[in-house]
């Protein structure tokens, strides 16, 4: 795998795990949950890479993060999409939509 | 567990690495059970769903650290950005501060300007004379500048210059140096039309090759360009002359310009910032060999200028080699001068002998001013700079003193900010913010004063420097900074730290009755500081004040005031010596005739301008010239009319001393009690020149004058008449009716006229000639004076507001004295007495610090005793009184306090 990949790769993540807050505050495992449910058997994603996702989101301010408490009462660290994380899902989304519909179109003349 | 605690768990994430763990702990920990207990809810083992969770996590020891590894950062980048947040809030809120008291700010601000901007102004002036080493020269400390030292009439001399023939056998064979160069610098008619007369330095070709220089354009000269006698007539401009007189243009290569009596032709031009060795900028510099006949003309022909030892005209700089240490080079150059003088006893048996001259080098520093000759100017400099640090040390007092009060104004709101909470440390940065905002702004200001009001002061106190500019001297820009910063922490500390002191609950609970007395001590002694140390400015203002003033009362011997010196420069003109007399006879002629002029004579020597010595012998005494060093001059009738030189007894020079009656001399009053202690000195009999010669007979005896120093002269000089004792040094002395000054240019217009061709006449006012003799007393006098002036309205407003201070908060304890009956004088005099009492002290204090310094000052003075009682007594006088001004307004306030509003506020 070259690093070109690995970028665009890491790139899908990002927007994965934003899209996941979008309906409102979440925890890592209810972030892991969702994108397996979501992404059925097409797309893998361990879900170690994703916590390291949120947390190298966080730091860049596109997540705020506070503790409070799970459904079950437990205390858990809870991820919400700031303003700034808002926008860059509507940038990524965006750019990912023109790319997929680029690819696409050339699929299709072939 | 309620949520609460989730966000004190939060707050702590921000302390540390551990708690930076334990939180990704936690995290994966939740994470973990959860999956667990959802694939164990699908019907899988515990064991089963551990592994499974574990696989669907993927690498879980490196995800854990790479979590804790983004996290770390991240609260590292918000601690960071917390802290610049802080100082911008900070900073808003001091500006703040600032904007809602102008004046307040404006009177800080002033005060420190005034004080930074007197520290870089003396800073520039001590740099550029005793630190800063020339422009383009390459390690400097190896470059020396060499002074012929000795012991001439039982003193001790380094001279800076010497001969040609001197230069060369102390240099040429030197092993412990690398390269010598010889230099004259001289002012020359420069120009054909309308010369002007300007500094040109002559110089050895080695001179270019000291500097690591390239010209601007064209090319330096060298070795080809300069060889005894007769090198080629080649010019270097300097690049301002360049610009200045050519518009930079490049077509300047090949022209030819006059400079004195020959043309030279412009070979290129130094670069910019070039000031070659002196402490003043040349406009060019010619090779040695092509200019050194050109300026001396006649009088010296080649053969006196390069093979003899007796004109001593070139300064000598030598590069040493960097292996060899100063010693070792001063041990080899002093024998070869030692060689030297050998040599020259030989040709001229009259000289001293070597055991009593004590020839020796003194290889110096190449800046002129830290070498054994050093100016009573740069001495006074130094001195100011101690001053400047007094102002700012005054002016560091006061600001602190006024933050102090304010302070004191904002007990309340800073003790209700540590009530709410905010922490002392944030607190203390954010007063000392405001400080160093303060002085910020006060060096700015300084910084602009500096290049304003310093360049004038520069420029009009050491005339013989060229500065650069202040804005674009780094070193003084760095040096203000510095001292703005310092300024800044030092003022703000005290203040600042009194106020993070404070106890909340007392300064909250009291009025302004209470608790002040404790802060007014250490306003009060910061006031006293102050306070005494504008009495030693104040003191030493006074002192040099007297001692200009007995400098300029000083009976010279004559009369500067309305005293002109012509000189007549035959540029282009070859004389045989009956026209040469004849013209100097119309001269004269056409001086007397001027109006406005009371006398005109000729004269061959000028005090503090040229000196003329002959070997004396008188019967009865072995050898005349170890008394001394007796000065003549030749003079036309009426000379002591033309100076206002007194006759004590016999006569002057008159018409009828002439060619064919016995010669004729006077002597001045000192001359005579060295010659003929005793004795009547009329009739005397002494020979001129050569124990051969005639008589001349002592006709009359004239009051000393000043010519060579104004506080030790030996005052030998004698006077022969001009008909009898004829001369090639050729002056016109000019007494005008009204100032010397104000008639210059009438006389040279109407002297000018009798000038053949491109010769010419230059005028100067004696006053002009003793100016930079007379100027340490003058840069004394005025710098002292000012900043003692300074200090002293400092020093008043820092008076008068803690005063006024303490009576707003006395308000309460005077309405109840009031209210008992105490009547307004009794009033003022308690708050005068307060003033009077910080004067008395600080007068105490500051005598006292002033009588101990005044040890070193006192050879700086002239004629005034460093103790001197009227000086003392006067600063005494005018402290008491600012005081009592300062605390007039104040105390009348306190007089008019209405008892019962007092009584009823707070």
């Amino acid at each position: 795998m070259n690093h070109e990949e690995l970028d665009l790769l890491q790139g899908t993540l990002d927007l994965i795990v934003l899209k996941a807050l979008i309906w409102g505050p979440l925890h890592g495992y209810e972030v892991a949950r969702w994108v397996s449910e979501t992404t059925k058997d097409d797309l893998r994603v361990e879900e170690g890479a994703l916590y390291t996702a949120l947390h190298r989101m966080e730091g860049r301010g596109w997540l705020d993060a506070e503790w409070g408490l799970s459904e079950n009462n437990r205390k858990a660290k809870f991820y919400r999409l700031t303003s700034d994380g808002r926008r860059q899902l509507r940038l990524e989304s965006a750019r990912w939509t023109r790319y997929a519909r680029a690819i696409f179109r050339v699929l299709r003349t072939a | 567990m309620t949520r609460g605690e989730g966000f004190r768990r939060l707050f702590r994430l921000d302390r540390g690495g551990a708690d930076v763990e334990r939180a990704v702990d936690d995290e994966l920990c939740f994470h973990f059970g959860l999956a667990v207990r959802e694939l164990m809810a699908g019907g899988m083992s515990e064991a089963d769903a551990q592994l499974e969770a574990e696989r669907r996590f993927g690498d879980v020891e490196r995800t854990r650290a790479g979590l804790a590894a983004l996290d770390r950062a991240r609260v590292a980048h918000v601690r960071r950005a917390e802290r610049w947040s802080n100082v911008g809030q900070d900073l808003r809120y001091a500006l703040r501060g600032l904007r809602r008291r102008p004046g307040f700010s404006a009177a800080i601000v002033l005060i420190l300007a005034l004080g930074i901007g007197a520290n870089a102004t003396m800073f520039g002036i001590v740099d550029r004379l005793l630190f800063r080493p020339p422009a383009f020269l390459p390690r400097a400390s190896e470059v020396h500048r060499l002074y012929l030292a000795g012991r001439f009439d039982g003193k001790e001399f380094a001279a800076t210059s010497t001969g040609y023939r001197r230069f060369r056998e102390i240099t040429d064979s030197a092993a412990s140096i690398s390269a010598a160069v010889a230099f004259w610098t001289t002012k020359i008619a420069v120009g054909v039309t309308d010369p002007e007369e300007l500094r040109v330095s002559f110089a050895t070709a080695g001179f270019w090759k000291l500097f690591d220089a390239r010209p601007a354009i064209g090319r330096f000269f060298s070795e080809a360009d300069d060889r005894v006698p007769a090198g080629t007539p080649v010019a270097v401009l300097s690049y301002g002359f360049w610009q200045a007189r050519y518009g930079a243009r490049d077509d300047v290569l090949g022209a030819q310009l006059r400079i004195g009596r020959f043309d030279y032709t412009i070979i290129g031009v130094a670069p910019k910032g070039f000031l070659g060795l002196s402490d003043d900028l040349p406009v060019a510099f010619i090779p040695l060999s092509s200019g050194a006949d050109n300026s001396f003309g006649v009088r010296n022909p080649p053969n006196r200028l390069y093979h003899g030892y007796t004109i001593n005209w070139l300064q000598i700089v030598v590069r040493r080699k960097p292996e060899l240490s100063v010693a070792a080079a001063t041990a080899e150059l002093s024998r070869n001068y030692q060689r030297s003088y050998a040599a020259q006893r030989a040709e001229q048996p009259g000289s001293p002998p070597e055991a009593e001259a004590k020839p020796h080098v003194v290889v110096g520093s190449i800046l002129t001013q830290r070498g054994p000759n050093q100016g009573t100017d740069t001495r006074v400099a130094i001195w100011l700079v101690g001053v400047a640090l007094i102002v700012l040390v005054i002016a560091c007092a006061n600001v602190s003193n006024l933050l102090l009060a304010r302070a004191l104004q904002r007990r309340r709101e800073i003790a209700v900010r540590l009530a709410l909470g905010i922490s002392r440390r944030r607190l203390l940065a954010q007063l000392l913010v405001e400080s160093v905002l303060l002085a910020l702004l006060g060096g700015a200001a300084g910084i602009a004063l500096a290049a304003s009001g310093g360049g004038l002061l520069r420029a009009t106190l050491l005339p013989g420097v060229t500065w650069t500019n202040t804005l674009g001297d780094g070193r003084m820009l760095l040096f203000a900074a510095v001292v703005t910063l310092a300024t800044g922490g030092l003022t703000g500390l005290a203040p600042a730290l009194h106020a993070v002191r404070y106890d909340v609950s007392n300064a909250l609970k009291a009025g302004s009755r209470e608790g002040t007395y404790q802060r007014s001590r250490l306003r009060s002694a910061l006031l006293v500081l102050q306070s005494a140390l504008s009495v030693v400015l104040l003191v030493g203002a006074g002192l040099f004040v007297r001692s200009l003033d007995h400098v300029q009362a000083l009976r010279l011997g004559y009369d500067p005031e309305h005293l002109a010196l012509v000189t007549p420069n035959l540029r282009g003109v070859v004389l045989d010596s009956t026209s040469r007399e004849t013209l100097f006879r119309e001269l004269l002629r056409a001086a007397q005739a001027l109006p406005g002029v009371r006398a005109a004579a000729h004269t061959a020597s000028v005090p503090f301008y040229s000196d003329w010595e002959e070997p004396l012998f008188v019967s009865g005494i072995d050898s005349v010239s170890r008394l001394g060093s007796f000065v003549l001059s030749s003079v036309s009738p009426d000379y002591f009319d033309a100076t206002g030189t007194r006759i004590v007894q016999g006569r002057g020079i008159t018409g009828g001393d002439r060619l064919g009656t016995p010669g004729a001399m006077v002597v001045s009053q000192s001359m005579a009690a060295k010659l003929w202690p005793g004795r009547d000195p009329i009739g005397q009999c002494v020979r001129v020149r050569a124990d051969t010669m005639p008589c001349s007979y002592v006709v009359g005896m004239a009051e000393d004058i000043r010519r060579g120093s104004l506080t030790d002269d030996a005052g030998l000089q004698y006077y022969l008449a001009r008909e009898q004792f004829s001369t090639s040094f050729d002056y016109l002395f000019v007494r005008t009716s009204g100032t010397a000054e104000s008639s210059g240019e009438a006389i040279r217009r109407g002297l000018q006229r009798v000038m053949p061709g491109a010769s010419y006449v230059t005028v100067m006012p004696m006053t002009g000639i003793l100016s930079p003799v007379r100027r340490s007393w003058q840069l004394g006098a005025t710098m002292f004076t000012l900043f003692g002036a300074l200090a002293l309205i400092v020093a008043g407003v820092g008076l008068y507001s803690v005063i006024s201070f303490n009576v707003a908060q006395r308000t309460q304890e005077l309405s109840v004295r009031v209210a008992l009956g105490a009547r307004t004088h009794h009033v003022m005099r308690l708050v005068l007495t307060d003033a009077v009492g910080v004067a008395l002290l600080a007068v105490a204090l500051g005598a006292g610090a002033a009588l101990l310094a005044s040890r070193w000052v006192k050879p700086l003075l002239f004629a005034t005793s460093p103790h001197d009682a009227a000086v003392y007594g006067t600063v005494t006088t005018v402290l008491v009184a600012v005081a009592l001004v300062a605390g007039l307004v104040p105390a009348l306030r306190a007089a008019r306090v209405d008892p019962s509003g007092a009584l009823r506020a707070d």
